[in-house]
């Protein structure tokens, strides 16, 4: 019975929000990405949260996936979506240590 | 880390305004991009080291150097480095070496606001340390170069700095009979190529690190090796003036790129990266070792003394939408920009002489 609720639950919220649905968050604390590398399936977001003491600058050049979320100051969480498959080279703009790979899947 | 129910909450709501902000429309929308929602805010817990000797544990000196694993140290590389190094016919005009600019004498700068390249004309920026380079991730001022070996080959090439044609070089390096020798022990088979130059450049330059300073001394257990003034500065350093958000571990650099709000027409990173506002000025953080024989300071020599340095980040710079949100004023007082002056000296060494090397003929 709890599997059939849960089930549904995850149904309801599959349909209220669509594929939009923040299903990865991503942790920055220390000037260090939490994952090095994640997969998603395209149209999943990905929540970058700056958990650390100091601004990061989080983006990705990688083609048809780009996006730049500017500076992000500590305690600022932002989701990110991607709309095309493949691997996409997450960085931030002012810390090179930080990279990140994000594996979008079909 | 966040407490588990307030981070659990958080998710909550996030998907709830992710919900809305798929109804309504997203903040930024760009054909052919990924899709950025709109931020929000989110308490968090921040993990501070819990007292001096935590924090102090951050700054320990490392045990080895690191090499790579695809130019591992060897004695003879090493040597064929040094001796490449210092070596003026490197340059077109047989007059300048990369010792020229990267200097023992000045803390391996040249002691200069900015280079003097080909033709004694002036360069752009200052002549960064090469001290600790084996523990950089990126180089030089605006990070174009991914690593050492890459850097060594770039003022040799540059037509401003060495302007030397890396043909001609392997060939003039080629007419000099005992380097062909130093070549084959270093890399058996090889011979005289830009790579294998590279690699023993860089080799040498992996091994130029900063000696064992008071403040070492101090940070493994002698109350005695730095004054009380040092201290407070070092509490200073990692406290009200927020040095250490980017001057951060043992070579005092995470390597960031920031625009520290100097008044120069330069955009440094903002080359590479021209569509995002904070590497317009932006330019890498360089560590402080040896710090207090390395001035003029900053990328473009502007600064004459420490004082100066303190001055500027009390004062915050030039306010502008590329500045770095970590500079803003910081009303240091006369006692805490003296120790801050204080802490930074103790992170010179007593530097060895180094010998120059004979040149193979």
């Amino acid at each position: 019975m709890r599997t059939i609720a849960l089930f549904t639950c995850v149904i309801a919220a599959g349909f209220s929000v669509g594929a939009y649905a923040a299903t990865e968050v991503i942790h920055q604390q220390g000037r260090v990405f939490s994952s090095e590398s994640i997969s998603v399936k395209k149209g999943d977001a990905v929540t970058f949260l700056n958990d650390d003491t100091v601004p990061h600058n989080i983006m990705s050049a990688t083609k048809g996936n780009e996006f730049n979320l500017g500076s992000q100051a500590p305690g600022t969480s932002t989701d990110v979506t991607f709309k095309e498959s493949g691997d996409v080279q997450v960085i931030c703009a002012i810390h090179p240590r930080m990279k990140m790979m994000v594996k979008v899947t079909d | 880390m966040p407490a588990p129910g307030s981070f659990r909450a958080c998710i909550v709501a996030g998907t709830i305004a992710t919900a809305v902000l798929g109804a309504l429309g997203f903040s930024t929308i760009g054909y052919g991009a990924a899709v950025v929602g709109e931020s929000r805010k989110v308490e968090i817990t921040q993990k501070a080291p819990s007292g001096i000797d935590a924090l102090k544990a951050q700054y320990r000196r490392p045990a080895s150097i690191p090499f790579p694993k695809d130019n591992p140290y060897t004695p003879e590389k090493s040597a064929l480095g040094k001796k490449l190094y210092f070596d003026t016919r490197l340059s077109v005009t047989s007059a300048q070496s990369c010792a020229s600019c990267h200097s023992p004498g000045f803390g391996w700068g040249d002691g200069l606001a900015v280079g003097v390249g080909h033709g004694m004309a002036k360069l752009g920026r200052h002549s960064p340390t090469i001290v600790n380079a084996a523990w950089s991730a990126i180089f030089m001022w605006d990070g174009r170069l991914p690593t050492l070996e890459d850097q060594a080959l770039g003022p040799i090439q540059s037509p401003g700095e060495m302007n030397m044609k890396l043909d001609d070089l392997m060939a003039r390096l080629a007419s000099i009979p005992e380097y062909k020798p130093m070549f084959e022990a270093s890399f058996p088979g090889q011979g005289i190529k830009a790579k294998t130059l590279a690699q023993a450049i860089a080799t040498y330059e992996r091994t130029v690190v900063s000696e064992r300073a008071p403040f070492d001394a101090w940070i493994e257990g002698n109350e005695k090796a730095i004054s009380e003034q040092a201290k407070r500065g070092f509490a200073v350093f990692n406290g009200k003036a927020q040095c250490a958000a980017c001057h951060e571990g043992w070579n005092f650099t995470n390597e960031g790129f920031q625009d520290i709000g100097l008044p120069s027409s330069d955009i440094g990173r903002g080359e590479y990266l021209p569509a995002v506002i904070k590497m317009q000025h932006a330019f890498k953080t360089p560590g402080l070792r040896e710090i207090d024989r390395r001035s003029p300071f900053m990328h473009d020599g502007s600064l004459a003394t420490l004082e100066a340095v303190i001055d500027h980040y009390d004062h915050g710079g030039v306010d502008r939408p590329s500045r770095s949100d970590l500079m803003r004023p910081l009303e240091l007082t006369a006692q805490e920009k003296a120790e801050l002056v204080a802490f930074l000296k103790t992170l010179t060494s007593d530097l060895e002489p180094t010998a120059v090397p004979v040149l193979p003929r």
